[in-house]
């Protein structure tokens, strides 16, 4: 009973204690990550140039990432259209038009936004644990001494290889997500490949879009999660929140974003 | 009784422990000493079956206990406690709470009952103020203190204490010494310990070993490690940095 | 000072989809074992009641915060992407159906799975990295307290019944922010968009569909979390790349089996 007891009343004045603790938190991260973001942007057009440090974060984020990529967005094809199927099947069974709305739905929103999901696990965790490791083993606080600053030696690479890379896979994604549609159509719904190929709903605002997400998603997952990775303390503990939180902000700047932005396409490209 | 047979151990290609064989008889402070990474802690964790050796035997009162699969080694853990060398709190628990745990799941005690008695046990190690403190907020003496009373909790025959004294400071370190020896005196447990720390072994110790290159270099009281005329436990028992010890 | 590149950047394909099947073969079956000792645990079940629930008021309680983000915008992001659609088809009225047929099926698990697996999953394996790293495994079985019963057992429950309830948090808040922003958006009234919900063309079976996949997944994140968690050696670093492992096994995981339960459930 005293424990039971006990955690009511944590919990109990916790709750107006968290409320107010987290607005605080969230002001203060939302400026840092700011603050992060801007010096990221300073250093892309000011900073030294590291030879090959790009192309190496490229190979990191990209060659890495493919296989996993390709798996999930491959699944995830599958399920869409096999829901989707569902779903005509229970209204109007009429097929004509799935190959060409799912198309649709990938260009505008769910490659970028599912890939880009996919990609703040893999890269976000990664990028976290990396720098958080070079933190809590002081060796950040080495590259200081250097007179080197760690943003733009560390995230500086990150953040342009991620803008590149992101876009390159997410269009890869898309491709083996609509593919695996395709598939699955046929196979599940007899749906032909001919009709299944159908871009006409795919227009330039749908275009622009997509491209906007993959290079907002792109930007952000290596600033939120090298963010979390330079504000590590303690030890292996520490390096494991870091990585924690870098996935957990990053798949949440995601789904932000893309709220934003789908809801600024709605207004800018009216069907 | 507890007696090592020809251990034998190696960690991929590299052996630590090539043929070691002595006994720890009943009631006495026995010491295991020797350089950094000869093996001590490895040797120590066999006994209570966290590593297996590759050879040997280990026998404990009349039992031989290496052969033992994990469920068979809860018992021997229950006869021999062990104090590691970063005392290893539970971090998510208070120093009562660690205390309580191995009441709480071998004596069948509900948690309250437990805690009170955890109370207690932190008493005899004077750190009963700083019951519901968790590890993280204490320093390194007083997490070695709550890491002695978690280890007593369900009254050892045999209390094994890796490196105790290492990163105490000289107060807390002696504090510790005394309560090994009085430990042994007063009831009449076997501390098996494994230091290299100078002062605690010829302060304590009733009998010692030295381990040199995965092997018993030397066993016996403290006045014949003094007595011994041997160059590597003459340098390494009065601390010199010229010698033959590499 | 960033990472040198890895040998494996001079390995053939051949060689690096050889390495990927023996590591994923290795993790599988490295989970399967931990799978049975957990179940044989559970028969007869010695559970450590105070940590369970420890574990899951942990676990829970201090997801709820961003369960709510998540869904809300979730919503709102599955009425901006329908809104079209149901435009051209000239029925608005079904946008609620439209909305709840994917949300309760498929989205609401599948990105609850997801932060769950961040915030959850990831957190256990930090958990149980720094308690293997530090010794604290060893000093349960000091103790001679079996670490799987006392610790993995909590957490594997605490994970599973976690995202389950988690999952119908966000089912019904996911629906809340999709009736508001279809009423913002297309203008359908909320009592509309609740009328085109429970108009006939969804039934007990598609939250059901849902809620047997959140299960699912939870297990699958239960066991990779305990699994890198388990396995993790050296250091800092280690808890590092032990996370890293698992939020990627948990997606890979959760997306492979979700495709397998969709087609058996229908």
């Amino acid at each position: 009973m005293s424990v039971q007891s006990r955690q009511a009343t944590v919990a109990h004045r916790g709750f107006v204690f968290d409320l107010g603790s987290a607005a605080i938190d969230l002001a203060r991260s939302g400026w840092e990550l700011y603050s992060v973001f801007a010096r990221t942007l300073y250093f892309v057009a000011r900073g030294k140039r590291e030879k090959g440090a790009v192309l190496r974060q490229m190979y990191e984020i990209g060659n890495k990432s493919a296989f996993f990529l390709t798996i999930t967005m491959g699944f995830i094809g599958m399920i869409l259209v096999y829901q989707s199927g569902l779903q005509t099947k229970r209204i109007l069974p009429d097929f004509t038009l799935l190959g060409a709305t799912y198309l649709e739905l990938l260009v505008r929103d769910l490659a970028a936004s599912i890939g880009a999901l996919m990609l703040a696990t893999r890269v976000g965790a990664g990028i976290a644990a990396e720098i958080g490791s070079m933190v809590v083993t002081e060796q950040v606080d080495a590259l200081r001494m250097c007179a080197a600053d760690p943003i733009d030696f560390l995230i500086k690479p990150r953040f342009i290889a991620s803008v590149i890379m992101t876009t390159v896979l997410i269009i890869w994604a898309a491709a083996v997500a609509y593919v695996a549609g395709g598939a699955t159509a046929y196979f599940a719904f007899d749906v032909p490949w001919r009709t299944f190929l159908n871009i006409q709903l795919v227009d330039h605002g749908d275009l622009i879009t997509g491209l906007t997400k993959c290079v907002a998603y792109g930007a952000a997952i290596p600033i939120v999660s090298g963010y979390c990775g330079l504000s590590t303390f303690g030890g292996s503990e520490g390096v494991g929140w870091a990585t924690t939180r870098a996935v957990v902000n990053s798949s949440l700047a995601i789904i932000v974003l893309n709220f934003f932005i789908s809801a600024a396409a709605f207004v800018v490209f009216p069907k | 009784m507890i007696s090592f047979k020809h251990i034998k151990k190696a960690f991929g290609p590299k052996p630590v422990l090539d043929d070691v064989s002595f006994d720890v008889k009943r009631g006495e402070v026995f010491f295991i000493i020797g350089a950094s990474g000869v093996g001590k802690s490895v040797l120590i964790k066999h006994l209570i079956g966290l590593l297996r050796p590759d050879g040997g035997e280990i026998w404990l009162d009349g039992e031989e206990i290496s052969r033992k699969d994990e469920l068979g080694m809860m018992p021997v853990r229950k006869k021999c406690a062990m104090v590691f060398q970063h005392s290893t709190l539970f971090d998510s628990m208070t120093c009562a709470e660690n205390v309580a745990l191995p009441l709480r799941k071998h004596r069948g005690m509900k948690t309250r009952d437990a805690l009170i008695e955890a109370k207690n046990r932190l008493e005899v190690v004077h750190m009963q103020d700083f019951a519901d403190r968790f590890p993280s907020e204490l320093g390194d003496g007083m997490r070695k203190r709550v890491a002695i009373a978690r280890a007593l909790t369900l009254d050892p025959t045999y209390v094994l204490f890796d490196e105790p004294t290492t990163s105490l400071d000289p107060v807390s370190a002696r504090r510790v010494d005394k309560l090994i020896r009085e430990l042994s005196d007063k009831l009449g447990v076997t501390s098996i310990v494994v230091s290299h720390d100078l002062a605690s072994i010829f302060s304590i110790a009733d009998r010692i070993v030295m381990l040199y290159r995965g092997k018993v270099k030397l066993m016996g009281t403290p006045e014949e490690f003094k007595a011994v005329d041997d160059p590597i436990v003459q340098q390494f028992i009065h601390g010199r940095a010229q010698g033959p010890i590499e | 000072m960033t990472a040198a590149p890895s040998p494996s950047r001079f390995a053939t394909l051949a060689e690096g989809v050889g390495t990927s099947v023996f590591g994923i073969a290795e993790t599988v079956g490295g989970m399967g074992l931990l799978l049975g000792r957990i179940l044989a645990r559970l028969f007869p079940p010695r559970l450590d009641y105070p940590e369970l629930r420890r574990n899951l008021y942990k676990m829970s309680v201090k997801s709820v915060p961003i369960v709510i983000i998540t869904a809300l915008f979730t919503g709102a992001i599955m009425v901006i992407q329908a809104a079209p659609i149901v435009k051209r088809l000239g029925a608005e009225g079904l946008v609620g159906w439209a909305a709840g047929f994917g949300t309760l099926r498929e989205i609401a698990p599948l990105l609850t799975a997801l932060m769950i697996s961040g915030r959850v999953g990831a957190n256990n394996t930090a958990e149980l990295g720094t308690m293997v790293v530090t010794e604290q495994i060893d000093a349960l079985r000091a103790l001679a307290i079996d670490p799987i019963a006392f610790l993995i057992l909590p957490r594997f429950i605490g994970i599973t019944v976690t995202l389950f309830m988690m999952t119908l948090y966000a089912d019904a808040l996911a629906l809340l922010g999709a009736a508001y922003s279809s009423k913002a958006l297309i203008g359908v009234e909320p009592t509309a968009f609740l009328h085109g919900l429970t108009g006939g063309l969804l039934g007990f079976a598609d939250v059901a569909n849902g809620l047997v996949k959140s299960v699912v997944f939870g297990l699958v994140i239960a066991l990779a979390s305990c699994h890198f968690g388990l396995t993790t050696t050296g250091g800092a670093p280690g808890v590092g790349k032990s996370v890293n492992a698992t939020v990627v096994a948990s997606a890979a995981g959760i997306f492979v089996l979700d495709y397998f339960v969709s087609f058996l459930l229908g």
